[in-house]
């Protein structure tokens, strides 16, 4: 039932964070998506517990001298969702490359 | 040797002390911390040619601001949802709604005025009855307490429901003076028999929605009860109790309802809560 009401916007975010893109502004460049519909969509999307966040260790962003970053994962609920997105959008597929770190 | 990272940008941080202020008291943190990040990120890590100008000072200021109004909206839904306050006040936005439209629709407040002295009298007529007949036919369902409720408590109860099925009505009828409007130039005579009819048949839809919605409410606190929940299998009607029970969110109490009325569970039960809750609390 949950996953019929996932917006294509919502459906493209997740998978990007499927892909790899982990944090806001990675998933906005990726997907094109403008910030004020990324952003609250994936507080929707955590809320729905399909993604989860955490944050990076201070250390590790400190040693890069840089802020620590919120990172976005998918729950177990959240990849069932991004596969039934892709098998009902299957231009998702193509639309996003997987992220060469 | 590390070293701080750089702050942001005079324009960004003004921007994100402005909007802290729509975000609720306990979400500001993180979503001070994200957002910072967030623009640290755009601005020091991606190569300045994929960043427009368009992007950097209007896109997003504006994600800065949806992402606090989803925030505050998320909220505010999380603490009203269900409450009386809400019902009252929803009903109060489609009364005035529907006031400005039936003066819209007469084209100005003194041409409904004139409508309105003739027709709220046949209309007020009506109301007795209506109230009557949807209290008769009502499906109501005899609720069983476990406890005697607080007098206070109950004269809160009556009140609200009075307000509600109040406010229901006004709508009702201003829906109704607002439907008959075009029907004045292909049927001038019958139009204020028809404006009479439909009031009286969304009457009483509403009455009927108001005495439905006042059983589905925690005793206690009034709020909408939540979480429905079907108890037993229905093909075991007639060997073990089947119905539904809802909860009230804040813990005061649920209700029970049985699918059919038997000799052991005839009526619907509220089981009280609260003293076992102020236990809890109290332990």
């Amino acid at each position: 039932m949950g996953l019929l009401r996932l917006s294509h916007s919502a459906a493209l975010i997740l998978k990007a964070i499927s892909l790899g893109y982990c944090f806001g502004f990675d998933v906005m460049e990726i997907t094109g998506l403008p910030s004020g519909t990324v952003y609250p969509a994936l507080r929707r999307l955590e809320r729905d517990e399909l993604v989860e966040s955490r944050w990076e260790s201070e250390e590790d962003a400190f040693s890069n001298q840089r802020p620590a970053r919120r990172y976005y994962q998918l729950t177990r609920e959240g990849k069932a969702a991004a596969l039934a997105a892709t098998e009902r959008y299957p231009l998702l597929a193509r639309l996003l490359p997987e992220k060469h770190s | 040797m590390s070293t701080r990272p750089s702050p942001l940008p005079f324009f960004h941080r003004a921007i994100l002390r402005s909007v802290q202020h729509i975000v609720p008291v306990t979400e500001r943190d993180d979503f001070l911390r994200s957002w910072q990040a967030e623009l640290w990120h755009m601005l020091h890590c991606v190569p300045r040619r994929r960043l427009n100008v368009v992007r950097l000072h209007i896109d997003l200021p504006l994600g800065v601001v949806s992402d606090a109004l989803w925030l505050r909206t998320h909220s505010l839904r999380r603490i009203l949802a269900g409450t009386p306050a809400l019902c009252i006040a929803s009903l109060l936005a489609l009364s005035l709604l529907s006031f400005v439209l039936a003066v819209l629709s007469y084209g100005g407040r003194h041409a409904l005025g004139l409508y309105l002295s003739r027709q709220a009298e046949h209309s007020l007529v009506a109301v007795p009855i209506l109230l009557f007949v949807s209290y008769a036919i009502a499906s109501f369902s005899h609720i069983e307490l476990n406890s005697i409720p607080h007098t206070l408590r109950w004269i809160n109860h009556l009140l609200f429901s009075a307000l509600k099925t109040s406010l229901a009505l006004l709508l009702t009828f201003l829906l109704s003076v607002c439907i008959a409007r075009p029907l004045y130039i292909p049927l001038p005579r019958a139009a204020d028999l028809l404006q009479i009819l439909f009031f009286v048949i969304f009457a009483l839809f509403a009455v009927r929605w108001s005495f439905h919605d006042q059983e589905q409410r925690c005793k206690h606190c009034l709020c909408s009860l939540a979480t429905p929940a079907r108890v037993g299998r229905p093909s075991h009607n007639l060997l073990e109790w089947t119905g539904t029970e809802q909860t009230c969110k804040q813990g005061h109490g649920r209700l029970s309802i049985p699918e059919i009325e038997t000799s052991w569970h005839q009526y619907s039960r509220w089981i009280d809560q609260t003293s076992s809750f102020d236990h809890l609390s109290r332990a």
